[in-house]
């Protein structure tokens, strides 16, 4: 059933126009990176605040806010790209290990964040200044860091289809 | 000038050879280079939104600066460490590539900016600075490693 859907999305002309174009790619490919680095560069410096690693004159509801909106243009210049990317050719990415792992790994990201905003960020204000925060924002902090560097490097090895695991191949689903 | 023996030189190294025999050197590196842009570009850009009147306002700008800055300096050095090898493993790639000298000259120019003008007024007194001196000197900086990171991506996908 994906199949097919990724398959009648390859078919569709605007897809097919991306795919064909010189340039359509390479410009997608590049806004994307653009992007990462302002939403996945914030996000490391709030982060690294939480893990109690640095930025620590600054107080963590100060970072949480304020660097909001600008992670919110990363996160959308990020994601429209993406998907784009995706649009334009989805059979390359349909039996891609790296992709699905990064599908995952965001998913994964999603999730701790919510987490961790429903459960030691209500507390904040008794933590906010601290330089070491409670471990719940510690380990929150870590498990961020730790799952975006993942999806940067499972985004990039998207383009290494060749290096996976002997089971994946097994699938024969490209 | 040119430099084509020097990137001879450097494809018959045998520590070239060695990154491009291996299946999994390159995208190492790649995936280490990437994810140091990450972390460097976090740190200058929280700096260079503070510039920008944006951001982290409420703290001193020298504050905010010297705490990214130990950062920005690791996603440098990894940036550079992890860059070399790969310049090494296709140095007659990137020799023939317009967005390789695209990037490098950018990056030259970025680098002596980062840390000569964009230092002195990222550590400055705000009052200082006046009202647009932070600002362009923000500008400045966020075109040039744009540019240096546009010119990056492009190398391998239009050369």
């Amino acid at each position: 059933m994906l199949r097919a859907l990724f398959e009648a999305v390859a078919n569709q002309p605007s897809s097919v126009a991306i795919r064909e174009s010189v340039y359509g790619y390479p410009t997608l490919l590049t806004a994307h990176v653009l992007g990462m680095c302002l939403f996945g560069g914030l996000i490391a410096m709030m982060d690294l605040r939480l893990a109690g690693l640095g930025n620590l004159s600054t107080s963590c509801t100060d970072l949480q806010k304020r660097l909001f909106p600008w992670q919110m243009i990363g996160v959308a210049v990020s994601f429209s790209t993406g998907i784009a990317l995706v649009y334009s050719d989805p059979m390359r990415f349909y039996g891609n290990f790296f992709f699905w792992l990064k599908n995952l790994l965001l998913l994964l990201a999603l999730v701790n964040a919510v987490i961790f905003h429903q459960t030691t960020y209500r507390s904040v204000t008794t933590w906010d200044r601290d330089p070491a925060p409670p471990f719940g924002a510690r380990l929150a902090g870590f498990l961020s860091l730790g799952l975006w560097v993942a999806i940067i490097v499972t985004g990039r090895m998207i383009a290494y289809s060749g290096l996976v695991p002997a089971w994946w191949v097994a699938l024969k689903l490209s | 000038m040119s430099f084509l023996p020097f990137f001879k030189w450097m494809e018959q190294l045998s520590i070239s050879h060695t990154i491009q025999s291996g299946a999994w050197y390159n995208p190492i590196l790649q995936v280490t280079h990437l994810s140091a842009l990450a972390l460097f570009a976090g740190a200058m850009l929280v700096v260079d939104l503070r510039l920008l009147g944006q951001g982290l306002t409420n703290r001193p700008l020298a504050q905010v600066s010297r705490d990214a800055h130990p950062w920005l300096i690791s996603g440098f050095v990894v940036l550079i460490l992890t860059g070399i090898p790969q310049l090494l493993a296709l140095s007659m790639k990137e020799y023939y590539s317009d967005f390789f000298w695209w990037k490098m000259e950018g990056l030259i120019v970025a680098t002596i900016f980062t840390f000569t003008i964009r230092r002195k007024a990222s550590l400055a007194d705000e009052a200082a600075l006046g009202p647009y001196r932070g600002k362009i000197v923000a500008l400045v900086s966020i075109v040039l490693w744009t540019g240096v990171t546009i010119g990056a991506r492009l190398i391998g996908l239009l050369s």
